[in-house]
């Protein structure tokens, strides 16, 4: 991870190629990645990450509860407007997702339909005879619903997930929803384990490998193996977080009950009326569809 | 020497003086108490027979830096963790005796207010980073504290230039060095505008470059007077710059001696010495010379010291060792084309060879680590890799040991191409230690991680008795044998994954970074033992950053710069030539301060404390 040695105060040059391996690997997961200068037009990023999350909230639920095609579909239809217009995306990203969400539709509406309960579908038209098993269309549509229903519930959370960062959702909890930010800002710090923890995992398994466990075969040798490297990893866990927890109270975190905050997450008009509006969609797509 | 200008008392006398000129009457009373202020401070933890530290009295005034030094196990930790509180606070231990900072009691007060009077820098840079911006994580501490947004921000900017880091405000930490990961912690204790601050090790984890880089930052702080530091630091070498003075602690938790740094070192340097502690090279170096009759008074703490001290006496003829050496001396066809520095020795052939490399190329995650890297080592000889981070070190080690995959017919060791071979024949001929012990411990005894590697072999349960009995022995661990690994000291550790490393009768042994994080007396047990291996004809690759532990211990040297081998041979030739430099790395202390001589060319070029006589 350190290899440049930027001895100078603004040696970039000496530091770049640690820049551009660690870039490779915070590219997947950053819940610090800011988005300070996205355009304006992209507004979902200039929303309080509250809004992205209370409007989409009530859609969501009512998708726990619905069984027609029309409601999720519209569902799915409106998130993906309201990302394609308002959410900054790379188009990389954005075919990836289209893709997996295609992806998702298929594969979950072809296994839901041939696992849902034939007798539901009773009267419905046979389109194939494997054997003793038949499959409905009616399976098929239950399957498909139950599809679009997940893949709009994911696409509501990518609302927020896409258009805010893990940090500014605490602040904005913290700010705006009285979490105590001992809770909070615990929960981000955490956050900075997760790769430390990828590593060391790698590291054991090397380890292990070394010390000659990759002897045994089957399913049985394969837990074992699974299970050896877990004291080495929650050892090395637990001291880390306890180093962590005694650098943070070091430096006064928990000192008061809050503390400064330097960045405002404001909860504005515009959030109101995003929230309204979303709720006003909600109701409209529930009474019509 | 280097007592800085700043550092006598009356820079604390004067800034009260300034006071008590307005109200002359109220100067006593108001007079501003100490940043530091500890009396008869005993600590004992829960589990432990022992109080240690055991007794001590400390003051620490504005501008002063008090180096703690002691024994593994004297308690140097602890009493800094109980300057701010943390101990007993949050680390469950009886206390007696007060710690005031800057008047006020440390069991009146919670750590967290407790840090606006006194910050700490610890050793790990990863284990105290909490944000995700270099800006947020100086602003953490100050915001805590409640201080308001605008003077957060500009105590951030002063803290962040004065460690030179304000230019990269805005990255993930994760990107910084280690040695800049640690100067931004250091800039975090800065933010929260302590007059003391406690440097727990702070370079423990770095590499040469990264522990100038905090040295340099630390001596800009120092420089200021507004500080007052007290340090734990086993590294003197790089320390003994900055230090006023020096607090020491026996191996039971008793002050040895305390006062000015360069008086106790040098008056009660033997003393020392022999309570375990450990001193500067080359103030170890003048002990040895002492021994044989050569007198310097006073006794060198730095390599210029060191220098200066020799140049103005007469000295012997060195003991002339370079030729024998040379005979025996390794082929080791560094990268010639730059500059035809293959090695001017003849290759031995080829069946006396533990290790030859030839026409390396390796990369990681589509990074390449390794280019054309050729390497050769004869059988019972002890080569050191060395180089910056990220120079390739680890990455080669592990290639050559099989952790890796290195693709085929570019590797031999112990007669066997690791890319051909499969994991248990490899670990017959080679072992691997890796840096954190911990990593490869998987049974529940000691004895039973011993027999782990017999047993997986189908070896005869009597033999394996028998050679774990002796492998115990050996690493001196038999008492314990029935402990379950993780309960094992660190140096306990360290000695029985070298144990489990070598049962299988391995002719080879890697280790990466064996020392690394260390006190020295772990280091020199462990290094007793890799002696004995290699002086009974096993053959030692070891990842270091450690050049004094080259000088001293290791017959070959390879330098690794951007993955490539910038040379290798022989370790006093390597020490002589100019690559460690171009390599980013530091001349250890013995040799640079031997290297400066005039009035003694033969000295020049000595490097090993074993040279001396």
């Amino acid at each position: 991870m350190s290899a440049g040695s930027a001895t100078e105060v603004g040696a970039t040059t000496a530091a770049a190629p640690a820049t551009a391996a660690t870039a490779a690997t915070t590219a997947r997961f950053d819940p610090y990645a800011s988005a300070t200068d996205v355009p304006r037009r992209r507004f979902l990023h200039h929303l309080n990450p509250l809004a992205t999350v209370l409007g989409p909230l009530p859609a969501m639920v009512l998708l726990l509860f619905t069984r027609s095609i029309p409601q999720p579909l519209a569902f799915l239809a409106l998130a993906v407007l309201l990302l394609l217009v308002g959410a900054a995306v790379a188009p990389r990203r954005a075919l990836g997702l289209a893709v997996a969400g295609i992806a998702m539709v298929a594969l979950l509406t072809a296994s839901f339909g041939f696992w849902a309960d034939p007798r539901h579908a009773a009267g419905t038209t046979v389109l194939l005879w494997i054997g003793d098993y038949r499959l409905l269309e009616g399976s098929l549509l239950t399957g498909l619903a139950t599809a679009l229903r997940l893949t709009a519930v994911v696409a509501l959370t990518l609302i927020g997930g896409l258009t805010s960062s893990g940090v500014d959702l605490v602040r904005a909890l913290v700010q705006h929803a009285r979490l105590p930010y001992r809770i909070g800002y615990t929960a981000l710090a955490a956050f900075r384990f997760v790769p430390r923890f990828r590593y060391e995992l790698d590291v054991i398994r090397a380890a292990h490998r070394v010390r000659g466990m990759t002897g045994g075969r089957g399913p049985i040798a394969a837990v074992r193996r699974q299970f050896s490297y877990v004291i080495p990893l929650l050892a090395g866990a637990i001291r880390h977080a306890e180093r962590v927890a005694h650098a943070m109270d070091s430096r006064a975190f928990g000192a008061f009950r809050t503390r400064t905050e330097r960045h405002r997450i404001p909860f504005r008009a515009r959030d109101v009326v995003f929230i309204a509006l979303f709720w006003l969609a909600t109701a409209a797509i529930l009474l019509l569809l | 020497m280097t007592t800085p200008p700043h550092s006598t008392p009356s820079v604390d006398a004067s800034a009260a003086s300034t006071r008590s000129t307005a109200s002359p009457v109220a100067a006593a009373a108001t007079e501003t108490p100490l940043p530091l202020e500890v009396r008869g401070l005993r600590i004992r933890h829960e589990d432990r027979p022992r109080w240690t530290p055991d007794g001590v009295d400390l003051e620490v005034r504005l501008g002063e830096v008090v180096l703690l030094l002691g024994p593994s196990g004297s308690g140097k930790s602890t009493l800094a963790s109980a300057l701010n509180g943390l101990t007993p606070q949050s680390i469950p231990a009886d206390m007696q005796g007060t710690v005031r900072v800057a008047g006020i009691g440390t069991d009146h007060e919670s750590v967290g207010r407790l840090s606006a009077h006194v910050a700490m820098v610890f050793q790990d840079p990863d284990a105290q980073i909490v944000t995700g911006t270099v800006l947020d994580e100086v602003c953490f501490g100050p915001e805590n504290l409640l201080v308001p947004a605008e003077e957060v921000l500009e105590r951030a900017e002063a803290a962040l230039r004065r460690v030179g880091l304000w230019e990269r405000r805005d990255e993930n930490p994760d990107r910084l060095s280690g040695g800049g990961r640690q100067r931004l912690a250091i800039a975090a204790a800065l933010a929260l505008r302590a007059p003391l601050i406690v440097l727990d090790e702070p370079t423990a984890n770095l590499d040469p470059a990264g522990i100038d880089e905090v040295y340099a930052a630390l001596a800009e702080l120092v420089a200021t007077g507004d500080h007052a530091l007290v340090l734990i630091e086993h590294n003197l070498d790089a320390a003994m710059q900055l230090v006023d003075r020096v607090l020491v602690l026996d191996g039971l938790g008793r002050v040895a001696a305390s006062g000015p740094a360069r008086e106790v070192l040098t008056e009660r340097a033997e003393e020392l010495h022999d309570l375990g502690v450990w001193l500067p090279e080359s103030t170890l170096a003048a002990l040895r010379l002492r021994a044989a009759g050569i007198h310097l008074d006073p006794l060198p703490l730095t390599p210029a010291d060191l220098t200066r001290a020799l140049d103005a006496i007469e000295l012997p003829e060195p003991r002339t060792r370079v030729a024998e050496r040379e005979r025996e001396s390794i082929s080791a066809a560094a990268e010639g084309r730059a500059n035809g520095t293959a090695a001017d020795t003849v290759a031995p052939p080829a069946s006396d060879l533990a290790l030859d490399v030839r026409g390396l190329a390796l990369s990681r995650g589509g990074v390449p680590v390794l280019h054309d890297v050729d390497l050769a080592l004869g059988r019972g000889r002890f080569l050191a890799l060395v180089g910056e981070n990220g120079a390739g070190k680890t990455s080669l080690l592990q290639a050559i040991a099989g952790v890796i995959r290195a693709p085929k017919g570019r590797i031999r060791v112990a007669g066997l191409d690791p890319a051909t071979t499969d994991a248990r024949r490899l670990a017959d001929r080679i072992g691997f230690v890796f840096q954190n012990p911990e990593h490869q411990f998987i049974r529940g005894t000691v004895a039973d991680e011993l027999a782990h590697g017999l047993e997986l072999r189908r070896v005869d349960p009597d033999e394996i008795a028998t050679r774990v009995e002796a492998m115990l022995a050996r690493v001196d661990l038999g008492e314990l044998r029935d402990v379950h690994p993780f309960l094992l000291s660190g140096g306990q550790k360290r000695r029985l994954s070298v144990g489990t490393a070598l049962i299988t009768g391995a002719e080879v042994l890697a280790l990466d970074e064996p020392t690394f994080g260390q006190d020295r007396a772990r280091a020199a047990e462990l290094l007793d033992i890799l002696d004995d291996l290699v002086a009974g004809g096993t053959t030692v690759i070891a990842v270091t950053h450690d050049l004094q532990l080259v000088a001293d211990h290791a017959s070959d040297t390879a330098v690794l710069a951007g993955g490539r081998v910038l040379a290798a041979g022989e370790t006093g030739r390597i020490l002589a030539g100019d690559e460690l430099e171009r390599a980013g790395l530091r001349r250890p202390p013995l040799a640079t301060a031997l290297g400066g001589l005039t009035r003694h060319p033969a000295w020049r070029g000595l490097t090993r404390m074993a040279d001396l006589p």
